[in-house]
């Protein structure tokens, strides 16, 4: 009886195991349909369109005087915002990681906002503070200072819609390595900002550069928000994103496409940072 | 350097963490603070070292008032429960980390610095880890670089919060022997928070009891063994039996396992008690009983050959008589 019991135990429980294995190929299956049908297809078709009248209409499309300025714009926008949130998003990690203080609870809700307001609305805030019918529109006017309708605007609603990525992506990071390094640090005589430069951000810079592309990814792409505040002057306030959708609306679908591929690029290249960066992170972990 | 502790309290919330603590620490001394979790003594060595910053209350060390100076001008050493070391920097470069912030003025050269570092590597034995990372190492090596680090700043007075909590009992004692050798070697005043009774009366030469925020008992391991001042001294010590006692049950009597005898015929100041479990643990034999009057729990400690020579057994009825007995006032127990 025994002998029979031995060989009669694997069998059961290889069993379940056995009956589930169509399982995860049926799960695969449906994930890469979607993301076939959702995200392959479309993404080729973009490449697709943008060349269909061969690579030199390709590139014209690409060098032309409103597009290169639209790229131009769209690299200085995220070059101003991504760094002012940077700077942003660590003081706040680092005040709500680190420290204790009241309306703490608060101040996370308002850094999620971003994420659960509709980027028209953010656009919308700013002209009705800096519009010319706006809070300080005629203050402004009065003093020749133009937001709305001008760079100044795009990077403000950029500024707004981007704010949530760095901190998000520190706090979690930062709340679970604690306090006592920099408590440590402290006792051995490092004031704040050594404490900060040589503890702080060493440790948490992996996730401070995903925080950064993140961010970067979402300022150079973001449409809505900057669609109200910019006023669509081509080749003054038209951005990446804003000139593809001027171009399909005048079907001018070879140049809307080829401009709509180097936005499709950037997220290509973001991606591979991306990968490259947790691949990184990863490693440094298991060390 | 002498440390000095005045009426000390601090609130966290509605929670009382210190309630108007006094403590004086002599120079060179080893002490320990020993209670429960909760009982505020971490709280105390984070306000001594300026991590916290008491409610009310002064310190003082040797003699100069501290309580407003910022934590980075106190020059202690702190070593904290689960390390801290700088997870993204080498041991070596965690051991010079407080040399190297220091100000310019009064920083030390790069040569001098290697020379310190190697030298304290070698004090805590581990020069040969010295480019290791501190996930690479053991708990028992991180505790020991953790010190080395808060030595590298010639601290003039060392703070230890629970050193070996976070380790297994073996490198827990080597640890212990090795902490009082060192101790003895550096003539450094040292402060440690443990909940480990044995630990404190083993390592320390002074111990202070806490419990709820106050200090209980402050003495030599062996006043606090057998002299405790308190009833809550008297059961957080050792192990110990609670009798209830006098006329009317209004005092209690603490009697410890080792200090009770066992014969074989009732007397004029014994117990009937049955055993219930013999429990072997290497020269000695712990005995649980039960009293036959009123079925309360009794814990008895006899050496092995005084339990060999008696010839007992679980469910056998025997006499237990008190060698010693501390009695307090049911009001204060």
């Amino acid at each position: 009886m025994n002998t029979v019991n031995t060989i009669t135990l694997p069998r059961t429980v290889s069993r379940p195991h056995e009956n589930t294995r169509w399982i995860p190929v049926v799960l695969t299956t449906i994930a890469l349909l979607f993301l076939t049908l959702f995200l392959f297809l479309p993404l080729a078709c973009v490449f697709a369109e943008g060349l269909k009248k061969g690579v030199f209409t390709y590139f014209a499309a690409i060098v032309e005087a409103d597009a290169w300025a639209a790229v131009k714009l769209t690299l200085l926008v995220a070059f101003i915002s991504v760094p002012f949130n940077l700077v942003f998003g660590v003081a706040a990690a680092w005040a709500i990681a680190k420290f204790n203080f009241r309306g703490k609870s608060l101040l996370i809700t308002f850094i999620d906002l971003p994420f659960s307001v509709s980027p028209v609305i953010a656009g919308l805030i700013y002209v009705l503070l800096f519009g010319l019918n706006g809070w300080f529109g005629p203050w402004l006017a009065a003093h020749d200072v133009q937001i709305i309708f001008a760079v100044p605007g795009l990077v403000l609603a950029s500024v707004f819609v981007t704010f949530p990525f760095v901190a998000r992506e520190l706090i979690p990071l930062m709340q679970a390595q604690g306090r006592e390094e920099e408590e440590a640090a402290a006792v051995l005589g490092a004031n704040g900002w050594q404490t900060l430069w040589l503890v702080t951000l060493p440790n948490v810079k992996w996730g401070l550069l995903y925080g950064v592309i993140l961010c970067n990814a979402r300022a150079m792409g973001e449409f809505g928000a900057v669609s109200v505040v910019s006023g669509h002057i081509r080749g003054v306030t038209n951005t990446l994103p804003l000139h593809v959708e001027i171009l399909y609306n005048e079907y001018n679908f070879v140049a809307a496409f080829a401009c709509a591929s180097l936005l499709a690029l950037l997220a290509l290249v973001t991606l591979a940072i991306k990968s490259f960066v947790e691949h990184r992170h990863l490693r440094k972990h298991k060390r | 350097m002498s440390i000095q502790v005045k009426n000390v309290s601090k609130n966290f919330g509605s929670f009382s963490a210190l309630d108007n603590v006094s403590l004086d620490i002599e120079p060179g001394e080893l002490v320990a603070l020993l209670g429960p979790s909760g009982s505020g003594k971490t709280t105390l060595l984070r306000v001594i070292a300026g991590l916290e910053r008491p409610d009310s209350g002064e310190t003082f060390f040797n003699g100069i008032n501290t309580t407003a100076t910022p934590v980075q001008e106190r020059e202690v050493g702190f070593v904290f429960q689960h390390y801290a070391l700088f997870r993204h920097m080498t041991i070596f470069e965690n051991i010079a980390f407080g040399l190297r912030v220091k100000p310019r003025a009064t920083r030390p050269q790069d040569a001098e610095i290697t020379e310190r570092v190697m030298k304290l590597l070698k004090l805590v034995q581990l020069d040969w880890l010295h480019d290791r990372y501190p996930s690479q190492l053991s708990g028992g090596q991180r505790q020991r670089i953790a010190l080395a680090r808060a030595l590298a700043i010639e601290p003039k007075v060392l703070l230890l919060d629970e050193p070996f909590g976070a380790l297994d009992a073996k490198v827990r004692k080597e640890l212990r022997r090795w902490l009082r050798n060192l101790h003895d070697e550096i003539q450094l005043t040292s402060v440690f928070v443990t909940h480990d009774q044995e630990e404190a009366l083993e390592v320390a030469d002074r111990v202070v009891v806490f419990n709820h925020g106050k200090i209980e008992q402050i003495g030599a391991p062996s006043d606090i063994y057998d002299h405790p001042a308190t009833p809550f001294v008297n059961q957080f010590i050792g192990h110990v039996n609670t009798f209830k006692h006098g006329h009317n049950n209004d005092e209690i009597a603490f009697v410890r396992p080792h200090d009770i005898d066992v014969v074989n015929q009732a007397g004029d100041n014994t117990i009937a008690a049955t055993i219930e479990h013999t429990i072997k643990i290497g020269a000695m034999v712990r005995l649980e009983l039960s009293r036959k009057d009123n079925g309360d729990y009794v814990e008895v400690e006899l050496r092995r050959e005084t339990f060999d020579k008696l010839n007992l057994n679980n469910g056998n009825v025997v006499h237990l008589q008190a060698r010693r007995t501390k009695v307090f006032d049911k009001q204060a127990a």
